[in-house]
């Protein structure tokens, strides 16, 4: 299994103002699976994220990437898990804004303290060319529409062939048909490089392109279903 | 440094007006540095060109040029000194004078013996002692004032008169060009009567028992308790190279003007980087955030940001030489005191790209508070 939780608690806060924001959580996704999260707002679906790509501690519980066990990593070693195993896609306006589309994927060969050679650029705008943005690999963040952005936010996943890809409410600043296509194109992304993928969300009109739904309310995940048979409450709190 | 270059053409009017803030630092330190320089090149050349490692005045606290006095017992005396391997008597005296021309003139009259080591070497005409009136001029008064091998000075007051036999280099003591005279010319000035004396008459013997003080060159290894013994012994105060330069008119308050001068630029380069890069790490904190979360490690983004800063700085300080040195170059043609020295100038570059820096780490160090939770949208 590419990512596996056993039993994570998150306590968030102190206090009377302690909240669980994930409660006795189990989840497992396979390699080249995509597995949606679905749940309304406060629900924990980035907390969920958030302790799976390691940038959040949970309170009580275990996470595998792989075979790696990354509730035990020190910080610095979460770091360099993030670097090199997980992919990140995030709200359409997570680009570098200084970075042009080719160069927000080199930037990550260039933290693994490598200078891009010419085989990390045919990597990268084979990447960018996959989602359609070969073209425009020379334009910054704010000559990209918000479609555009998300494009090259996840060809940037996909830089460093990573084991287990975490995609943050992707359709978020998107309209329907831009949102649809976004997802199709992660979709396709997923089950083509075979990498284990996370997508938190509270749209409903992206369910069909997943390969199961998890239903996550109160930090807690109540059910498995598929798709077509994802229960109307939860349907109706995400649409909320 | 991926992200900083690619940062600096990113946001190149920001870093523009930075570069040209760090540029005018620079600019003023270069200029203050060789003007400082200058300074004390004008108050204290004939000083600096002494061969010599010492000087004795008559014994004071606080001893001055103008105000010393030694007895030829206690030159003779010092001269037969252990330690003391060279030893010149020299007089010093502040006149105004006329030139052929009828020009006023400040100067400062050195009497030296003719022949010894102390005395310049002439630019052109010829040494002392060739006749009892000759002098050497300092050269500013040759271009400055027009005066010319063969006029003739006289001094104010005593009525003196002088007649100009070479040009030495620039050389002053206290901002005033100095007029190197033979001893006896000099004795004569200063404590013989207005106008010399009478006709078919010569001078007593007591007028040339007197200089101001000794130029002194001693053994190294001299300790400060013989020095003292001789000192107290002879009723002389003995200063050594630095403190005789402080004992100049004015030399002290000038070099800690300029010093205190700099000290506040060095601050104000540091505080103007500082800000400067506080505020663009404030406006980066979700770039930072989303970087980290990528899986940059706080290293990578501080050498980053580090690089920046140096590169910004690397910039302002060329322009700001540059333009300093160009300036300083016309500020030296025109004559004003402006003196280039390298090593200092370059001195105060690093230690300017090191106050800046300094600044600017103290700002960038917030990166390592980032918390990458923020490229979650989540609260750190």
């Amino acid at each position: 299994m590419s990512l596996k939780t056993e039993a994570v608690t998150l306590l968030l806060g102190d206090g009377d103002q302690q909240v669980k924001a994930l409660d006795q959580v189990d989840v497992q996704v396979a390699a080249g699976e995509l597995v949606v999260v679905l749940g309304p707002s406060g629900a924990g679906k980035s907390s969920l994220l958030a302790v799976c790509g390691g940038l959040r501690t949970p309170t009580s519980g275990k996470v595998w990437i792989g075979d790696i066990e990354i509730t035990q990593l020190k910080p610095s070693e979460l770091t360099r898990l993030r670097l090199e195993k997980i992919g990140f896609v995030f709200q359409q306006s997570n680009l570098v804004p200084s970075l042009t589309a080719l160069d927000q994927l080199l930037l990550l060969v260039h933290m693994q303290g490598r200078r891009p050679k010419a085989a990390d650029r045919e990597h990268a705008l084979a990447l960018l060319d996959e989602v359609g943005m070969a073209d425009k690999q020379n334009r910054r963040g704010n000559q990209l529409s918000g479609g555009e952005r998300q494009r090259v936010g996840i060809a940037r996943a996909f830089m460093t062939e990573p084991t287990l890809l975490l995609v943050d409410e992707p359709t978020s600043m998107l309209d329907t048909q831009r949102g649809g296509q976004t997802v199709e194109l992660l979709r396709r992304a997923c089950h083509d490089h075979k990498v284990a993928t996370m997508m938190v969300t509270h749209d409903r009109d992206v369910l069909s392109q997943a390969d199961r739904v998890v239903e996550i309310r109160d930090g807690h995940l109540s059910a498995f279903n598929e798709p077509a048979t994802v229960s109307a409450g939860a349907v109706a709190d995400a649409a909320h | 440094m991926f992200i900083a270059l690619r940062d600096l053409t990113y946001a190149r009017g920001r870093f523009a007006l930075m570069a040209l803030v760090i540029a005018l630092i620079a600019f003023l330190m270069t200029f203050l540095t060789g003007l400082a320089a200058g300074l004390i090149k004008n108050n204290i050349s004939g000083l600096m060109e002494l061969d010599i490692t010492h000087i004795a005045f008559e014994m004071d606290d606080k001893p001055t040029y103008r105000n010393t006095m030694i007895e030829r017992e206690q030159w003779e005396e010092w001269a037969t000194q252990p330690g003391v391997k060279r030893m010149e008597p020299m007089g010093h005296t502040v006149f105004t004078a006329r030139t052929q021309k009828d020009d006023p003139l400040e100067l400062v009259l050195w009497g030296l013996r003719p022949g010894s080591l102390i005395e310049p070497e002439v630019l052109e005409g010829s040494p002392l002692g060739g006749t009892q009136e000759g002098v050497i001029v300092s050269r500013l008064l040759a271009e400055r004032d027009g005066v010319e091998i063969g006029d003739r000075i006289t001094l104010d007051r005593v009525l003196t008169e002088m007649e100009v036999v070479g040009i030495a280099e620039e050389r002053n003591i206290g901002h005033i060009p100095i007029i190197y005279a033979p001893l006896r010319k000099w004795q004569e000035a200063t404590y013989g009567p207005p106008g010399g004396p009478a006709p078919g008459e010569e001078l007593p013997d007591v007028v040339f028992d007197f200089v101001s003080i000794l130029a002194l060159e001693l053994e190294e290894d001299i300790s400060p308790e013989q020095l003292a013994a001789i000192d107290d012994e002879l009723v002389t105060t003995t200063l050594d190279r630095s403190a005789f330069y402080a004992a100049s008119t004015g030399y002290i308050e000038e070099v800690r003007t300029v010093q205190i001068i700099q000290v506040f630029l060095f601050l104000i380069s540091a505080v103007v980087i500082g800000a400067f890069f506080s505020i663009w790490t404030i406006q980066r904190t979700k770039e930072i955030g989303l970087v980290k979360a990528l899986g940059a490690a706080n290293g990578y983004l501080l050498r980053d940001a580090l690089g920046q800063a140096l590169i910004l700085m690397a910039i302002g300080v060329f322009l700001g030489l540059s333009l300093g040195l160009w300036s300083g170059q016309a500020f030296m043609e025109s004559g004003r005191p402006f003196m280039f020295e390298t090593d200092k100038i370059i001195q105060a570059m690093v230690l300017l790209v090191t106050a800046g820096l300094l600044g600017g780490a103290l700002s960038i160090r917030k990166i390592t508070a980032v918390d990458p939770i923020i490229a979650l949208g989540q609260e750190q």
